[in-house]
């Protein structure tokens, strides 16, 4: 079913806002329902129904600025959005490795520089929408070359396919080079981001940690 | 400080040839050591030599006539040994061990001329003069080596142990007075050397760690003022214009440039979010960069923990870009083309580059358009010391991986 995404865009700066409102007021399948410079705002102001049917829903995706004027931290502000029901898109204009790497372990969908074509952003809101999650290259590079503590040991393939798919090739084409099918090369990106996700969780008792090693397969033999 | 840790390498021998022998171009010096390492090279040769024309007078004067003395023999052996023993270490480890520098004291200063004098030549102190003089070349080295007033206490035992020799031999209050004279002064003078020399040593390395400092800030200046030049170029002057007004900023052309001005700073962001800001790879990439941007492509960038390599590797590396980015541009059929560059963690100072495209790629099994481009690459990176990888397939792309060092 072609149901249409909804969309709202937190980010200090007006310009963008106004920039996005435009850039997305062309895009089918997309419509964007609210701007807010903070997650407060969006939060308070719920999206208007415009169809006048019913309560104010979440949002589909929410873009979110990396880094907000107001001093809130990425991760408090993703929970309280991913809280709220949306899915979350993290874009920023530097990639600031450490904080991209947080955000996506505190449970972003995916994150993109804001130099991107339009077509890879709607393609994002796409994929984030439908619940598959998106890559992009600059996320896989934050991941392929995080030096913090916590990062999640990866198999050699897993680094390969990050590494290539970073430098810029197409997921297409790093996979052929890894011999492997595209599908298969996805499976590891994404195994990747599970991984960083469950680095991102608290683990509070003996039976939880037994738990988490049964699943990152820590305890094979 | 890392220059100093390079230092610490130089043996005496090699530091005090040099001192001797002049030295040539920075790289000699460097070798050579700081100050202080050069003063003590070179009281280690004084002393050595002081204590040969000593050992030459216990060899030459002493062994032919008196072979039959019981202490001549055996004690110029002795003093031999101790002196090989002293300066073989002070040599090879560009400094005297103060342990051996003791038993210096105690067997060529105290024990020697005390048997000389008690054995054969008790009736003539002529006889165990050649004992007596290298005493005095113990209370030299003993005055340079040893720290605070040790080397006031040296003297004293040694006057204190070589008198019993001169009242065996019941030798004139002259010559006594001479011997003790001499021990004073060679110790005096050794030491007053030594001081002089260590004053001079450090005022050295303060003037060298001050013009390397300034070196050092004269270029961290020179790049600031490039980065602001190459700002007032690019960002400000676009700025400036679209402020002024009357500028559409939906053109396409306006569109380009300011793409083409935050792609810079983006850059800019990229390489000093390091620890160090890489002077040569990072400038050579740029300049690959920017000259691909004049052709009209797009480039993402990304950079992570970029080493720092000598200028003629980060050269063949910035060349070898430009040429992959040209070949993106005449052949791909793409206008966007993908750099990163990361420092390898396992080799130290390495790097890799890729740049890769999204285009139309080519058919390794068929033809190679990218030939050209294969051996201009490759040329490059191997002259410097490097690799090149070309890879590609039809509508794939064309990944270009330069490493360097190989």
């Amino acid at each position: 079913m072609a149901a249409v995404i909804s969309v709202a865009v937190v980010d200090d700066d007006r310009m963008l806002l106004d920039g996005m409102a435009s850039w997305l007021g062309g895009v089918p399948g997309i419509r964007l329902v609210a701007v807010s410079t903070t997650v407060d705002g969006l939060l308070a102001a719920a999206p208007a129904p415009r169809d006048g049917a019913g309560a104010a829903a979440p949002c589909d995706v929410v873009l979110l600025d990396l880094r907000l004027r107001d001093g809130s931290l990425p991760r408090d502000n993703i929970r309280r959005l991913l809280g709220a029901g949306s899915r979350v898109l993290v874009i920023s204009t530097v990639p600031d490795r450490a904080r991209v790497v947080e955000a996506l372990r505190a449970g972003a969908d995916g994150y993109l520089t804001k130099d991107n074509d339009l077509s890879t952003l709607v393609a994002a809101v796409e994929d984030i929408a439908a619940g598959r999650g998106a890559h992009s290259p600059e996320l896989a590079f934050a991941w392929a070359h995080d030096t913090g503590p916590e990062r999640p040991r990866l198999s050699p393939r897993e680094e390969q396919i990050l590494l290539d798919y970073a430098s810029g090739m197409t997921l297409h084409s790093a996979a052929r080079r890894a011999g492997i099918s595209a599908a298969t090369a996805k499976d590891y990106l994404d195994r990747v981001k599970t991984k960083y996700r469950q680095a991102g969780r608290p683990a509070h008792t003996k039976i939880e940690l037994a738990r988490r090693a049964r699943e990152d397969g820590l305890d094979v033999y | 400080m890392g220059a100093q840790a390079e230092f610490v390498g130089v043996s005496g021998v090699q530091g005090w040839a040099r001192a001797l022998w002049g030295m040539r171009g920075a790289q000699d010096r460097a070798r050579l050591g700081s100050g202080i390492q050069r003063a003590q090279a070179f009281m280690v040769l004084a002393t050595l030599l002081y204590r040969a024309s000593h050992l030459v007078v216990g060899v030459l004067a002493v062994v032919p006539e008196r072979l039959g003395d019981p202490t001549a023999c055996p004690g110029t052996v002795a003093a031999l040994a101790v002196s090989a023993l002293v300066y073989g270490t002070a040599l090879r480890d560009g400094w005297f061990d103060r342990r051996y520098v003791w038993a210096d004291v105690l067997v060529t200063g105290c024990l020697l001329p005390l048997a000389a004098a008690a054995s054969g030549g008790a009736r003539e102190p002529g006889a165990f003069a050649w004992a007596m003089l290298l005493s005095t070349s113990a209370s030299a080295v003993a005055a340079v080596a040893l720290p605070g007033l040790w080397p006031v206490v040296v003297v004293a035992v040694l006057v204190a142990t070589n008198l019993p020799g001169y009242l065996l031999a019941r030798a004139d209050a002259a010559v006594v007075t001479g011997h003790v004279n001499s021990l004073v002064w060679s110790a005096l003078i050794a030491w007053v050397f030594w001081r002089y020399l260590c004053r001079q040593g450090c005022q050295l390395d303060e003037a060298t760690e001050r013009a390397v400092t300034a070196e050092a800030h004269k270029a961290r200046y020179a790049e600031r003022l490039e980065h602001h030049r190459a700002l007032h170029d690019t960002v400000l002057a676009t700025l400036t214009a679209l402020a002024g007004g009357g500028i559409d900023g939906n053109d396409p052309r306006v569109r380009a440039r300011c793409a083409q001005d935050a792609a810079y700073l983006r850059r800019l962001v990229e390489q000093t979010s390091g620890s160090e800001p890489r002077r040569e790879i990072g400038a050579a990439l740029e300049e690959a960069i920017r000259s691909a941007e004049s052709l009209g492509m797009r480039v993402t960038a990304r950079f992570h923990d970029l080493p720092a390599v000598p200028p003629k590797a980060a050269g063949a590396v910035g060349d070898a870009v430009r040429e992959a980015l040209n070949n993106v541009h005449r052949h791909a059929g793409t206008g966007h083309a993908y750099v990163t560059a990361t420092g390898q963690p396992d080799s130290g100072d390495g790097v890799t580059v890729t740049v890769v495209d999204r285009g139309s790629g080519f058919d390794p099994e068929r033809h190679v358009p990218g030939l050209g481009l294969r051996s201009s690459v490759h040329g490059r990176m191997a002259e410097a010391g490097g690799a090149a990888l070309v890879e590609g397939a039809p509508d794939e792309g064309v990944r270009v991986e330069l490493r360097w060092p190989r």
